[in-house]
């Protein structure tokens, strides 16, 4: 007699199927997002089913946190891809495809009759010499600054090239350095502040110094202001209403209801009168400032910029030092943004309001302008990820060397570990090495070129010693990437290389996959 | 577009495995492809002064008729994610440069069939990619060499490339009314530093009644609204004091609720007395200020006047104009040199507006209100555009829009080449040459790229109802012998000396035109693969 052990629609799936399941999820996410890879790699439409709107990428991240998934593995990719994007901010789709590799070549061990957890043992073999040989090959640079500037320079240009700004990657790598060398090594990213306009092209984006917001001064203000003195506020200037609800007031005549309409008035005019009293020249409110303060305000020769919703006042009180402040009673004790000029400047079609030489010096705005929606939002991502990886760069200053290049030299360092391991494991070691070559072969790929060919050249180069060894995708042939500059953060490969492990080990030591009961919907 | 779309993986095995088929990609670019050129074969036959017009009815009901590329494709509702691609890069052409909306579609629709041929060959999309990108720089490089450069103060070559573009319009045969509008507008507010023209300065006010020959400039202010005429006020002043308000004559409102008791007729009267009481008081005060002309700004809370109010008005002999939108308080108070008055304590004389006549109109069926001869005049102009019916307006008013783009490209890079698909012939003869001394598959791409430019004379031809065979390689033939201008006399339906036919076109259309639309298409060449996404 069966038993029922699981509630009504939770399901189990064992050993083999579970096994199946996970690595058919896990390699089916790989081959999806791995055609994006490398510098001649291809973009994806994401359309979204609910609101129809489209983007096109070719960011690992921004694909895999878009695409809805029921496999438990895929899952885990994804996770593993959104950590990578958080701690580095690219190599979000060599990390999945890494790990989607790892688990293919376990899924023949495992047909081989290996026990999947001597597979997991090799792989940490194995990843713990890749390692090894990839902190040897790193480069050590920061101490010159000239050649330091030389590196970033090669990593924002090898992370670009891979994106939809290749076209003008040395423009946009240049624009990045400068941005994130202005950081003077803090990886805060919010000082650097990504405006998006349509229309223009690419090489039509700029950096500018100071900050930039997209709003309009009030009509009437003086519309450049030079020292200014800046009060951030988020509180309300249409009137100070009574807060409790169904509060009114009777009255038994017109003159008392004028009475009335003067008094809050003049409750307005006190409020103005103490803003003024902070001794600014600017204020800046995050809510609508009518009419009447507005024209009280300019009066006094005050700048008034009116509805600079939250991110906006918040970044302005981080730019120019100032608190953001809903209460006026204690003038001497709020802080003032300060910055030396506020004008208005004109992007496209559009009126913005530019601060520069705020207080906080680091601050910068890169206008990015583009033909089309998409790819305004796409160079966006791609400047983001290349910004992302400079400023930690600009912590952990190692740097190795791209173009699948460091990939080949772990893989061989992995390949002379495996001849020192001795029983079933080295099996498994060997597989690590082998996965690790899938990643200058799927950059051959993409690029229409003949990988194996390649590939077995570029393995020759390195046994032979050559180890600078990488491919050249524009001319589809071996050679020095070292010349080419081809090069990469040290912090962004080795984490690719611990995650993408990491990630396949717990996979491959799942054996049970079980399914909670779908919560039950009420029918509609 | 399900057939292309990615079924959403429902379970975890079995139908995932399908990514590894490679003729996906081949065919989602391939969807990509057919819808792209469907959007710009649809708006293909409205490039050029024999173009022809579009009917669109919109969800709402109402008709438009059009020959914009800009409006046709912002009205199209595309589905295709490619289509919609091709309709922002229109609107991004209409940012830019304002003008060739039409033509930045159509080229991106050519580049596409040139890549398409170019894919079956089995080429690289990346390696098509990058060599357009190439090319397009180039062709940007030769398209600056055949420009000459222009002054700003040379108001015929002004005038002539704001006829061209007006010529390819609904609205070609006023062009000589139109054209010398937009070029005067612009031309006001062009000091000889300015690299761009902000159009917000330039106020079109719409008036159905007339013909749009009877469009004009206006050296003053236009105003959209009417005035008040209820009470019987003046409708026409001189040595207007101008007060802009923003706050209104009507019974007092506080902000909090209210509610007024009453408890015997003595009292009714009383209120009734204190409101006329308030109002005459507001209204004394605005007297006071010698301000004769009143434009009272909207407001959704209460009226901006009262019957009351406007019997005082009348009687002390003020101009009322109601219903001022806020966003164009900073115009009017700009353009009259006034300054907004938000309280009736702060209404001094400082603040107001001072204009020769302030007057009520009648132009051939339609009230305007004209304010001519401001003192303190700011650097605005406003047009007066008038037409038969709605239709024909709103078509003028785009047409209108476009010249004026047209002008404003000329201020922000001021050069000039010629039309009628001569600098296109140029640079794919041009870029044809550049080819030879390039090898491999680039040299094979540019090639395609050059032949692509062509078909911006060829549908010009194809439109004017000429063969196009036979146009464009005579086109081709005339350039080759070295005649530079030589281009598409649509008029004529022959090739001849475009410049003779003053033909010209801002440098600044072109160029965008050709930079947007290579970026668009080598996006969409490398996309492989289709998501459904959440």
């Amino acid at each position: 007699m069966s038993m029922n052990i699981f509630g009504g629609d939770a399901t189990e799936e064992r050993a083999e199927n579970a096994r199946l399941s996970s690595f058919v999820g896990a390699i089916a996410l790989g081959d999806l997002v791995k055609s994006t890879l490398g510098p001649k790699g291809m973009n994806k439409i994401l359309q979204s089913a609910s609101t129809g709107d489209i983007n096109v990428t070719n960011d690992g991240a921004t694909i895999l946190k878009a695409i809805q998934l029921d496999n438990a593995a895929a899952k885990i990719l994804v996770n593993i891809s959104k950590v990578q994007d958080d701690e580095v901010g690219d190599g979000t789709t060599s990390v999945c495809v890494l790990a989607a590799e790892l688990l293919r070549e376990a899924e023949k061990l495992i047909a081989q009759k290996i026990h999947p957890q001597t597979i997991v043992e090799g792989y940490r073999i194995a990843s713990a010499a890749a390692l090894k040989a990839l902190e040897k090959a790193a480069i050590d640079n920061s101490s010159d600054p000239n050649k330091f500037r030389q590196d970033l320079f090669n990593i924002a240009r090898t992370t670009l090239s891979s994106k939809v700004l290749s076209q003008d990657k040395d423009y946009f790598a240049n624009l990045a350095v400068d941005a994130v060398l202005r950081l003077k090594g803090s990886t805060d990213l919010d000082h650097i502040q990504i405006i998006k306009k349509v229309g223009g092209k690419l090489t039509d984006s700029y950096l500018d110094e100071g900050f930039i917001l997209d709003k309009i001064i009030a009509t009437n203000s003086p519309k450049r202001m030079e020292n200014a003195k800046i009060l951030i506020a988020n509180t309300s200037m249409d009137t100070d209403k009574i807060k409790i609800f169904g509060a009114r007031v009777k009255v038994d005549s017109t003159g008392k209801l004028a009475e009335l309409e003067r008094a809050e008035r003049e409750k307005m005019k006190a409020k103005v009168d103490l803003i003024a009293a902070h001794g600014i020249n600017v204020f800046i409110n995050r809510q609508l400032i009518y009419n009447y303060p507005e024209s009280l305000l300019t009066e006094k020769g005050i700048m008034v910029i009116e509805h600079a919703d939250f991110e906006g006042v918040e970044r302005l009180s981080l730019v120019t030092g100032g608190e953001i402040v809903s209460t006026f009673d204690n003038p001497e004790k709020v802080k003032v943004g300060r910055c030396e000029l506020i004008e208005e400047v004109m992007i496209g079609e559009d009126k913005l309001i530019k601060f520069s030489g705020v207080a906080a010096g680091e601050a910068c705005t890169v206008v990015l302008r583009g033909s089309t929606n998409q790819m305004v939002d796409e160079a966006d991502r791609s400047l983001h990820d290349a910004l992302s990886v400079l400023s930690q760069t600009v912590k952990e200053t190692r740097v190795v060397l791209g173009g699948g290049c460091s990939e080949m030299l772990m893989s061989c360092a992995v390949d002379e570990e495996a001849r020192s391991v001795k029983g079933k494991k080295a099996i498994a070691v060997e597989a690590f090495g082998r996965a690790l070559r899938q990643i200058p072969t799927i950059l051959a790929d993409n690029a229409g070129y003949d990988s194996s060919d390649l590939v077995s050249q570029l393995r020759a180069a390195h046994f032979d010693g050559q180890s600078d060894a990488g491919l050249d995708m524009n001319e589809g042939a071996v050679a020095s990437v070292k010349k080419l500059g081809i090069t990469e953060s040290y912090k962004l490969k080795r984490q690719v290389v611990l995650s993408a492990s990491e990630a396949a080990e717990m996979i491959l030591r799942v054996d049970d996959i079980l399914r909670a009961t779908p919560r039950r919907r009420e029918a509609v | 577009m399900a057939s292309t779309g990615k079924p959403a993986p429902q379970s975890g095995s079995g139908n995932m495995g399908a990514f590894h088929d490679k003729s996906k990609p081949t065919e989602v670019r391939l969807s990509n492809l057919t819808a792209a050129k469907a959007i710009s074969d649809a708006i293909r036959t409205s490039l050029g002064p024999r173009g022809m017009d579009k009917m669109i009815q919109t969800s709402k009901g109402e008709t438009i008729i059009t020959n914009d590329g800009a409006t046709i494709l912002k009205s199209i509702q595309a589905l295709h994610p490619a289509a919609k691609m091709l309709v922002d890069l229109s609107a991004a052409q209409d940012i830019e440069a304002g003008d060739g909306t039409t033509s930045v579609v159509v080229l991106a629709g050519s580049l596409l069939g040139a890549a398409e041929k170019m894919l079956e060959k089995g080429m690289h999309p990346t390696v098509i990619a990058d060599a357009f990108m190439r090319a397009s720089v180039k062709a940007v490089e030769f398209l600056t060499e055949i420009s000459t450069p222009l002054d700003l103060n040379d108001k015929a070559s002004l005038l002539r490339a704001a006829t061209t573009s007006l010529n390819s319009k609904i609205v070609s045969q006023y062009s000589s009314t139109l054209a010398p509008i937009a070029v005067a507008a612009v031309t006001k507010l062009v000091t000889p530093t300015s690299t761009t023209v902000d159009l917000r300065d330039i106020r079109i006010v719409k008036k159905v009644g007339g013909t749009i020959e009877d469009t004009q400039l206006i050296d003053g202010v236009v105003l959209n609204q009417n005035v008040v005429v209820a009470a019987g006020g003046p409708t026409r002043i001189e040595k207007a004091k101008i007060g802009l308000i923003q706050f209104q004559l009507s019974a007092p409102k506080p902000d909090m609720d209210n509610t007024v008791v009453i408890n015997d007729y003595r009292q009714m009267d009383k209120v009734i007395k204190e409101g006329r009481q308030y109002l005459l008081t507001i209204c004394k005060k605005i007297k006071k200020a010698n301000c004769n002309v009143l434009l009272i700004q909207k407001s959704i809370l209460r009226d901006a006047v009262d019957d009351t109010s406007l019997n005082f008005l009348k009687r002390l002999n003020i101009l009322v104009i109601k219903d001022v939108e806020r966003d164009e308080i900073e115009f009017l108070s700009k353009s009259l040199g006034c300054k907004p008055i938000a309280d009736i304590d702060a209404f001094t004389e400082d603040k107001l507006g001072y204009a020769d006549l302030v007057e009520e109109v009648s132009e051939s069926g339609a009230k305007v209100v004209k304010i001519t001869g401001v003192k303190h005049k700011g650097r605005t102009v406003s047009i007066l555009a008038m037409g038969s019916n709605s239709l024909v307006l709103e078509e003028s008013e785009r047409s209108l829009h476009d010249a004026l783009c047209v002008v404003r490209c000329l201020v922000k890079k001021r050069a000039l080449i010629c039309g009628g698909g001569a600098p296109e012939i140029h640079v794919s003869r041009r870029l044809f040459n550049y080819a030879q001394s390039l090898k491999g598959m680039e040299a094979y791409c540019f090639q395609a790229y050059a032949d692509a430019l062509e078909v911006i004379p060829t549908t010009l031809a194809e439109n004017a109802g000429l063969n196009p065979i036979a146009i464009v390689t005579e086109l081709r033939n005339r350039h080759a012998l070295g005649e530079r201008t030589a281009g598409i006399n649509v008029r004529k339906g022959l090739i001849s000396n475009i410049l003779e036919e003053d033909v010209v076109q801002p440098l600044l259309v072109s160029t965008s035109a050709i930079e947007l639309s290579t970026e668009t298409v080598c996006l969409l060449l490398k996309i492989d693969d289709y998501v459904q996404a959440r």
